[in-house]
């Protein structure tokens, strides 16, 4: 069979990899080519080594950038897999009208990012307007405020990950350690958790990498004020390869850190995944 | 059989997503097969600088294909946006035919894009080479508009305060110095209630969107009073020995307010121009563009008037408003021919045929630096206030603004400033982002 | 994984059964809890709603008013937020290219994913090993360069972006396709090849049918990414002959020197409104669309 299949390979695999090399590959090592080039349109690039890799690191904004990521993706992450752990909990206990609340609670992940952004910051200038303040006057309202509303976004999404992942436990299990004596706060901590270990580590992924990559959410609610000080990785990069001109070439070694940063963690997760899945 | 099922499922869905789009997108597909039609007969792409009339360029642009069959596209950056949407709009296939630059700054970037305009008809209507950029004998730029700002401000209301007991200016001839207009500022603030006013000055809106009006048009007049003091027309190093002028006026902006300090990260130019008109604020700084928000609204055409900005300069009893332009149209010499000869056809359309002018002179509010707008003198009652001034004999402000190094030293002034207004920073930070940034940024764009 | 679906709502049904007597007393206060915080939950969305019928001057100054009197503009907003962004053109491009992308993702990944996962060469290894690697790989990396190569190939427009959609999207799509079809057992396949089937018609008779599940997943996961994008559409389309949902509503920030909040208003409960319809009535596909990807991603 694999013979006969094999010649169709024109029609199975090209057009797909003709779109892969155009959407993907060709960029990508464009990309990394670019990175040590100085240019202002594709065509221009001239070979300047690592010059531009030493000015990013010259750069304050980026530095910071980086720091403010890292703050607010261990944030995020917290409390969005704490809340959406807690409620999955509450609604797996068939309490009335679980399912509206499920829906409730999952419908902010279908608004996109640039309209989420505009909606909270009407809500949240709003609110602090109440106390003289706004959402741009410093990073740190411009911080909770995405905090806010990653949360709001995401532990619907979550949620529902960790229900389908409580929901997997054998009822065997828990009417055993009942049998057992075990009260709600062991069965917790030694049959529920252990048992949705799966779903925490895929929420925890998950989490982690909307955190890094955030972008949409960043450039409407924020946009980066107060002077770039609550302005993200992704977004930082953004407005280095457009908002100056003769700074592409930083842009994009910019761009391949941040490829080295997302893609080290992303193995590392997946290195704890693997690890995790042999133990059960 | 399956598969014939199949395929025809998936052409309905393509279909139906077809149709679907049809439906909405019915206006922009129609537009895109004429111009493939009318390929031959060249097609213009402007790239229009000034956000305040996209709406107006795009009717007049839709007005000439319609009486030409001559495809004209118009698209406008967001504000702060043009020269990075430039760039990126120029490495394109369809670049824009049409562009503006700011002036010799801008110029210096683009001057190997500048097709030359000695011949053209539009060069021809021009009333002097002061409003032109020119390389040698080559016309690089022409510009097309020319805008006036200062203190916009509502008579009546400026009149109420006049008439109080203890008002220390009694009248508009006297409010010419910083002192009088502090004093008139803080008086107004002080009898706020008396006179139905929430502040003198409308908020300072510092969003992203709207701080122009202090990073770079405010941030004229120190750079114009060192300039003039030292005879030069640039610099690649300013000292800002009048950043305490500066300083002084925006702490008046910024008390004397209808908003608290704190607060102006997140207003906007709109919210400042709808507590203007709605006589909330006597004092409005911005310039002859902002006449279209203003009027058909609780402001009446004869409270209007524009004072110049007073910073506490010697002699600025004799100074004027700030007058000049920052819109200079330049062609793509990398357009086809026909293209370029297209575009010429339209700037020429626009400044003699009576549509075109009447779009510019009453639609948009422009006093143009063309002969033939003699007749269409725009009712503007803010273009009429900077007559007024220059019959007086009052000094005109130029705009230097041109000058500054980059958008990226804008913005770090515009940060600086914020940051002090909230009192997260304090005054030498604006110091720094002005002085040493000018000299940073001059040398990165001068590399 | 079928069957574990299967045993998923069985089990589903049990516990809430069972749930139901134990808790009942606990039951009525977390009920009326969730419905607080439910209620709290679609507050800014309602408050945009509320601001939307406000005038554009009043909406930064009293966002929590409710708009009574000359505060009260009717359909203003929404007029002038459809005029100026050109809402309901962008609406149309959205619908075409979302769905546009998600169909060719849909039958060409899992063509893809069918040939790599039967046929065990070097180059499907390696194509294997470069969709996980895709997958990793994030935006920004390839923003600026994506922009030039679409531009350079002239794909600026809604159809040249279902191919790029196409290959970025590929990377998760043809990962998951894969890790289905290794589970379905080649017996079937063998047999109907053996009846003289070619591998055309075994995939799309055959294959493609059972996949549905996967299908289902792939659709609701690419769907949400595309209809929301901002970032991509914005730099590879011709934004001035066509524009997304997302670009439209960004465009009213700054496009005229300054926010229309009023327009702005309009246009997000517009852009809002649809989803939540379209949420409430495939919830169900959506839901299970989002668990069974997390499973495998």
């Amino acid at each position: 069979m694999e013979k006969a299949i094999k010649r169709y390979f024109p029609v199975f695999v090209l057009p797909t990899m003709i779109a892969f090399t155009i959407g993907f590959i060709a960029p990508f090592l464009l990309g990394v080519y670019l990175s040590f080039c100085k240019f202002t349109t594709v065509t221009d690039a001239t070979f300047i080594g690592l010059k531009n890799y030493m000015k990013v690191f010259e750069d304050p904004t980026f530095i910071h950038s980086m720091w403010y990521t890292a703050l607010f993706t261990i944030v995020t992450v917290l409390l969005i897999n704490v809340l959406a752990f807690a409620v999955a909990l509450l609604l797996t206990k068939g309490i009335r009208g679980t399912n509206i609340f499920r829906t409730v609670f999952f419908m902010p992940n279908l608004i996109g990012g640039i309209v989420l952004g505009y909606i909270w910051q009407l809500l949240l200038n709003g609110v602090l307007a109440i106390f003289g303040r706004t959402l741009t006057y410093s990073s740190v309202y411009g911080f909770w405020g995405l905090v806010i509303l990653m949360c709001w976004q995401q532990i619907g999404y979550m949620m529902i990950i960790y229900i389908s992942g409580i929901q997997n436990i054998p009822g065997e299990l828990i009417e055993a350690a009942k049998i057992d004596g075990a009260n709600a706060k062991q069965l917790l901590r030694y049959v529920t958790l252990p048992m949705v270990m799966p779903s925490i580590t895929i929420c925890t992924f998950l989490t982690v990498t909307n955190g890094f990559k955030l972008f949409d959410q960043n450039l409407a609610l924020t946009n980066g004020a107060p002077s770039k000080m609550s302005e993200m990785l992704a977004l930082n990069i953004y407005n280095t390869f457009y908002g100056r001109t003769g700074y592409e070439g930083v842009g994009q070694a910019k761009a391949v850190i941040f490829f080295i940063i997302v893609g080290v963690i992303a193995v590392l997760q997946n290195k704890l995944t693997t690890s995790k899945e042999v133990q059960q | 059989m399956k598969k014939k099922k199949l395929i025809a499922v998936l052409l309905s869905a393509a279909m139906v997503g077809g149709i679907l789009a049809g439906c909405g997108g019915s206006g922009d597909s129609d537009k895109a097969d004429s111009s493939d039609k009318k390929e031959a007969t060249g097609k213009v792409y402007y790239l229009n600088f000034k956000p305040e009339q996209a709406d107006q360029w795009v009717a007049l642009a839709e007005k000439y294909t319609e009486e030409t069959g001559v495809q004209v596209d118009v698209q406008t950056a967001a504000s702060g946006t043009y020269e990075s949407q430039l760039k990126s709009e120029m490495a394109k296939d369809e670049a824009p035919t049409l562009f503006q630059v700011n002036g010799p700054v801008g110029l210096a970037t683009w001057k190997d894009y500048c097709y030359d305009l000695a011949d053209s008809q539009i060069y021809k209507d021009v009333q002097s080479d002061d409003y032109v950029l020119k390389e040698g004998d080559e016309v690089k730029g022409i510009a097309y508009v020319i805008e006036t700002y200062g203190i916009i401000y509502n008579k009546a209301l400026l009149n109420k305060y006049f008439e109080l007991d203890d008002a220390e200016i009694k009248s508009i001839d006297k409010l010419n110095n910083f002192d009088a207009l502090k004093k008139v500022a803080d008086g107004i603030q002080a009898h706020k209630d008396d006179l139905g006013v929430e502040g003198a000055f409308t908020s300072a809106g510092m969003d992203s969107s709207s701080d122009w009006r202090f990073k770079t048009h405010l941030a004229n007049l120190p750079i114009y009073y060192e300039y003039t003091d030292k005879g030069i027309e640039s610099t690649d190093a300013i000292e800002g020995t009048y950043l305490e002028n500066y300083k002084n006026i925006w702490d008046l902006y910024i008390t004397d307010s209808t908003c608290d300090a704190s607060m102006i990260s997140s207003k906007t130019g709109e919210d400042a121009a709808s507590e203007f008109t709605l006589g909330e604020a006597v004092f409005y700084q911005n310039g002859t563009w902002a006449y279209n928000d203003i009027k058909d609204n609780e402001v009446a055409d004869e409270d209007l008037g524009m004072l110049p900005i007073y910073i506490g300069a010697e002699g600025e009893e004799d100074q004027g408003l700030c007058t000049g332009s920052e819109n200079y149209w330049c062609v793509n010499k990398n357009a086809s021919e026909e293209d370029i000869q297209a575009t010429l056809d339209f700037m020429t359309w626009v400044v003699e045929s009576d549509e075109g002018r009447e779009a510019l002179a009453n639609e948009m509010g422009f006093v143009t630096p063309f002969t033939t707008f003699a007749d269409y003198l725009p009712s503007n009652p803010l273009v009429q206030a900077n007559e007024e001034y220059t019959e007086a004999g009052k000094t005109p402000v130029t705009w230097n603004f041109t000058t500054m190094p980059s958008e990226e030293w804008k913005n770090g002034v515009g940060s600086a400033l914020l940051e002090y207004a909230q009192g997260t920073g304090d005054w030498s930070t604006v110091e720094t982002a002005f002085v040493d940034g000018w000299a940073t940024e001059y040398a990165a764009a001068n590399e | 994984m079928l069957q574990n679906k299967q045993k998923n709502k069985t089990e589903m049904r049990h516990r809430d059964q069972s749930g139901k007597e134990r808790k009942s007393k606990h039951g009525t206060l977390l009920t009326i809890i969730f419905t607080i915080i439910s209620v709290l939950y679609m507050y800014p969305i309602v408050l945009v709603f509320i601001n939307s019928f406000k005038k554009k001057a009043y909406i930064s100054k009293y966002p929590f008013k409710i708009p009574t009197g000359n505060m009260y503009v009717e359909l203003e907003n929404y007029i002038r937020g459809i005029e100026r962004t050109g809402l309901i053109e962008a609406f149309g491009w959205s619908m075409f290219i979302t769905i546009g992308s998600v169909a060719a993702i849909i039958i060409c990944c899992s063509m893809c994913a069918w040939y790599i996962s039967r046929v065990h060469t070097k180059v499907t290894k390696a194509i294997y090993v470069m969709c996980l690697f895709a997958m990793i790989v994030p935006f920004q990396m390839e923003m600026y360069t994506l922009s030039k190569v679409a531009n350079m190939l002239k794909l600026g427009n809604p159809w040249g972006i279902i191919l790029i959609y196409l290959g970025f999207g590929a990377g998760l799509s043809i990962f998951m396709f894969t890790g289905f079809m290794k589970s379905i057992p080649l017996e079937i396949e063998e047999a109907a090849m053996i009846d003289g089937c070619t591998p055309i018609q075994t995939f799309f008779k055959v294959v493609l049918p059972i996949t549905k599940p996967t299908c289902v997943t792939v659709t609701i996961l690419q769907a949400m990414w595309i209809w929301n994008d901002y970032l991509l559409p914005s730099l590879v389309l011709d934004t001035k002959k066509w524009k997304t949902i997302p670009i439209a509503v960004q465009y009213l920030k700054g496009g005229y020197g300054s926010v229309d909040m009023g327009a702005m208003m309009g246009t997000l409960v517009l852009a809002i409104v649809p989803i939540i319809i379209f949420y409430l009535v495939c919830q169900k596909y959506i839901i299970e669309g989002v668990v069974a990807g997390a499973v495998k991603g």
